[in-house]
C-alpha cells in the first residue's frame, strides 16, 4: 500500500510518501508555526516528484486531524480531501495525539503513554494510551494540573505538550520519560492511516475546543 | 475553456463550473451554493470560526456536486479558480487550499481570484459587457464606486468612509428586532412602511468627490426609534422604509456623481455595472436604472442570485484571467486585505 501522509496541524508543514510497512519514497518536513497554508502545496509537489510517483500511484491519503492549531488542520485537511477528490483515491483522518503515541505503542511498550499537545491558557489536549493501543483516557481539553495528575503511572510523555506537563510537574515524584515534539513523525501518521477503516476515518477536524463566540443581543430595542 | 470556481470568503460555500467560449462569452455549466446564514443567525452576523469550520466540512461535497451537475470530470478543465481574498481568513484558507491540491492532482492552471473582481467582472459573464464600465460594488463590506478599465485594470472613484451599505442594513435589521441577514427584512418591512414619517439625514448629498458615509444616517434611525420605543409594527415598518428611502436618495446622488467623474477621467462608460449582495433590492435597482439614464448609459444588473457571493463569479473571473495568461502559482497567499487595485500588481510580483 502506497500512502501520502500529511501534517500540517501542529509546529511543522510536512509530507511523505510511504511505501507500506516502512519504506519511505520522500518527505520532507519544515519546522514552521504559521504559513501553511502557501507553503504546503509546493513542499507536496517537491515529495511527488522526488518519489516519482504520481497521484494515480496511490493507495490512499492520510491527514492529522488534530488536535493541533484550527488553522493549520484546517489547511492539512482541506490538502487532503482536495486530492482524495480530484484523484479518486481515499483520504483518512489520523488524530495527532496518536499519531505521537504511536511509535511507543509500536515499539511494545507495557506502560501508559500519554500524549499532549499545547492548547495554551494553562491547558492541553490530552489523550493515554495503554498497552496495544487501547485508549484509557479518550481524547480532551484539561488544565495542566490535571493532566499532570492523570499522567503519574506513565512512562512517558510525548507531544507538543510533553515540556509543559514536565514543567509542572510535582518534586519529588518520579518524571517519566519526555519526548517533546514539535509534530509526530510522518511514518508514523502513514501507519495510523494504513490501519484506519476508509469507510469511517473521512478526515474531520478534531477541535476538542468550540468556537470563540457569543450570541448577539446588544443594540436591539424592545417591541410593542 | 472550462473553469472550477470556489468561494469560501464568507459564509456561503460556493463552486461552478463556467465554460468561456472562444468568442468570449460565458455559460454558467453548474453554480451550486450552500448558505451558512442559519448557522450564524443566532449570533446575529458571521462568526469566522463557525464559517470556517463549516467550510472544511462540505467544500468537497459541494465541489463534487457541481462536477456531477456540469457532467464533466476534472481531467477536462482548463484551471481552478478560488477566491483567495478578500474576507475572513479562516474560509478563504479552506477554499485556496482545496483548489491548489486540485489544481496540482490534474496539472492545470491555478488562480487566486480577488473576490471584488469576481463581482467586477460578474456583468461580463451574464451580459457581455465590453470595457470600460462603471461599476457599483454594494455589498455587506463593500461600498465603492468603480472605473474598470479591463482585467485587473481598476480605478476606485469613491468609496465608503465608514459603514458599508449592507452592513447598514444589517445593523438596521439588528436594531429593530428583524432576522439576520438584515436587507431582505428590511425591504420587505419597508414596503408596507410609510417613509416621510420620519426625517432622516442624507450624508454627503452634492459633495463633488463620489463617496459614501452611512454612520450618520445609522445613528439618526437609532436616536428617532429610542425616542418611540417600544416599537410597534407599523414603527418599525415606517422606520425601515424611512431608512431605505434615504439610501436610495444617498445611492442616486453618488452614483450620479461617480459616472460623471468617470466620464471626465475615461470618457463614455459602457453601462453601469451594479454587483454585491445589497443590488438585489429592488428599489435600489430601480434609482440606479433612473441614474443610468440621466448618464446617458444604460444600467446592467445581473441576476439576484449572481449579484451576492457565489462561486460561477470566481470561475469567470478565473477564466478572464486564464485566457490572459494571468495565472498563480502553488504558494499563491491568502489575504484577509485585497484591496481591488492591487490585484495587477498581485498576479506581477513573484510569488
Ligand atoms: N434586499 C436587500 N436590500 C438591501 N440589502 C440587502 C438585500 N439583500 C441582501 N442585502 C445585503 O447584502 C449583504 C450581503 O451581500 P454579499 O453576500 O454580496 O456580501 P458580503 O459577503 O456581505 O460582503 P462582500 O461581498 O463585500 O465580502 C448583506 O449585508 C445583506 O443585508
Amino acid at each position: 500500500m502506497r500512502i501520502l501522509a500529511i501534517d500540517t496541524a501542529l509546529e511543522a508543514c510536512a509530507a511523505g510518501i510511504i511505501e507500506m510497512p516502512d519504506r519511505v519514497l520522500a518527505q520532507e518536513s519544515v519546522a514552521m508555526a504559521r504559513g501553511h497554508a502557501e507553503a504546503l502545496m509546493p513542499l507536496l509537489a517537491r515529495v511527488m516528484d522526488q518519489a516519482g510517483t504520481g497521484f494515480a500511484d496511490l493507495d490512499r491519503i492520510a491527514v492529522t486531524v488534530g488536535p493541533g492549531s484550527f488553522t493549520g488542520l484546517r489547511v492539512g485537511i482541506a490538502a487532503a480531501r482536495g486530492i482524495a477528490l480530484a484523484a479518486g483515491k481515499p483520504a483518512v483522518g489520523v488524530s495527532t495525539l496518536a499519531a505521537f503515541a504511536g511509535p511507543y505503542l509500536v515499539a511494545g511498550e507495557t506502560r501508559p503513554v500519554v500524549a499532549a499537545v499545547d492548547a495554551r491558557h494553562d491547558q492541553v489536549y490530552f489523550e493515554v494510551f495503554g498497552p496495544g493501543g487501547r485508549i484509557l483516557v479518550t481524547p480532551r481539553l484539561v488544565a495542566v494540573r490535571d493532566a499532570v495528575r492523570a499522567a503519574s503511572a506513565a512512562a512517558v510523555i510525548v507531544g507538543s505538550g510533553a515540556g509543559i506537563l514536565a514543567a509542572a510537574w510535582p518534586d519529588g515524584k518520579p518524571l517519566p520519560a519526555i519526548a517533546t515534539q514539535g509534530a509526530p513523525l510522518i511514518a508514523s501518521i502513514a501507519r495510523l492511516g494504513a490501519a484506519a477503516d476508509v469507510a469511517h476515518a473521512l478526515p474531520k477536524p478534531l477541535y476538542l475546543r468550540r468556537p470563540d463566540a457569543r450570541p448577539q443581543d446588544a443594540a436591539r430595542l424592545p417591541r410593542r | 475553456m472550462l473553469v472550477l470556481g470556489i468561494e469560501t470568503t464568507c459564509d456561503e460555500t460556493a463552486a461552478a463550473i463556467v465554460r468561456r467560449h472562444e468568442d468570449g462569452r460565458g455559460e454558467i455549466v453548474a453554480n451550486i451554493i450552500l448558505s451558512q446564514s442559519a448557522e450564524h443567525a443566532a449570533y446575529g452576523g458571521v462568526v469566522p470560526e463557525i464559517a470556517a469550520r463549516a467550510h472544511v466540512e462540505v467544500l468537497d461535497l459541494t465541489i463534487a456536486e457541481a462536477m456531477v451537475k456540469a457532467g464533466t470530470s476534472f481531467e477536462a478543465l482548463d484551471g481552478v479558480a478560488a477566491a483567495a481574498g478578500p474576507g475572513l481568513i479562516g474560509g478563504i484558507i479552506v477554499g485556496l487550499t482545496m483548489a491548489k491540491a486540485i489544481a496540482l492532482v490534474v496539472e492545470k492552471p491555478l488562480v487566486a481570484v480577488n473576490h471584488l473582481e469576481a463581482h467586477a467582472l460578474t456583468a461580463r459573464l451574464t451580459d457581455a459587457v465590453a470595457f470600460p464600465y462603471c461599476l457599483f460594488l454594494v455589498s455587506g463590506g463593500h461600498t465603492q464606486i468603480v472605473a474598470v478599465l479591463d482585467v485587473g485594470r481598476y480605478v476606485r472613484l469613491g468609496t465608503t468612509l465608514d459603514d458599508a451599505i449592507g452592513e447598514a442594513f444589517d445593523k438596521t435589521a439588528k436594531l429593530l428586532g428583524l432576522g439576520y441577514p438584515g436587507g431582505p427584512e428590511v425591504e420587505r418591512e419597508a414596503a408596507r412602511g410609510e417613509a416621510t414619517r420620519f426625517a432622516l439625514p442624507r450624508p454627503m448629498l452634492g459633495r463633488d468627490e463620489p463617496d459614501f458615509s452611512l454612520s450618520g444616517l445609522k445613528t439618526a434611525l437609532r436616536l428617532e426609534a429610542e425616542k418611540i420605543a417600544p416599537l410597534s409594527d407599523q414603527d418599525v415598518a415606517d422606520l425601515c422604509a424611512a431608512f431605505q428611502r434615504a439610501v436610495v436618495d444617498v445611492v442616486a446622488d453618488r452614483v450620479l456623481t461617480g459616472l460623471r467623474a468617470f466620464r471626465r477621467r475615461f470618457g463614455a462608460p459602457t453601462a453601469l455595472v451594479v454587483a454585491g449582495g445589497v443590488a438585489v433590492n429592488q428599489a435600489i435597482r430601480r434609482a440606479l436604472e433612473t441614474v443610468a439614464g440621466m448618464a446617458d448609459t444604460s444600467l446592467v444588473a445581473p441576476p439576484a442570485e449572481l449579484c451576492t457571493d457565489n462561486g460561477a463569479m470566481i470561475a469567470w473571473a478565473g477564466a478572464e484571467r486564464i485566457f490572459r495568461g494571468m495565472t498563480d502559482t502553488l504558494a499563491a497567499s491568502p489575504r484577509a486585505r485585497w484591496p481591488l487595485e492591487e490585484t495587477l500588481a498581485a498576479e506581477k510580483a513573484p510569488a
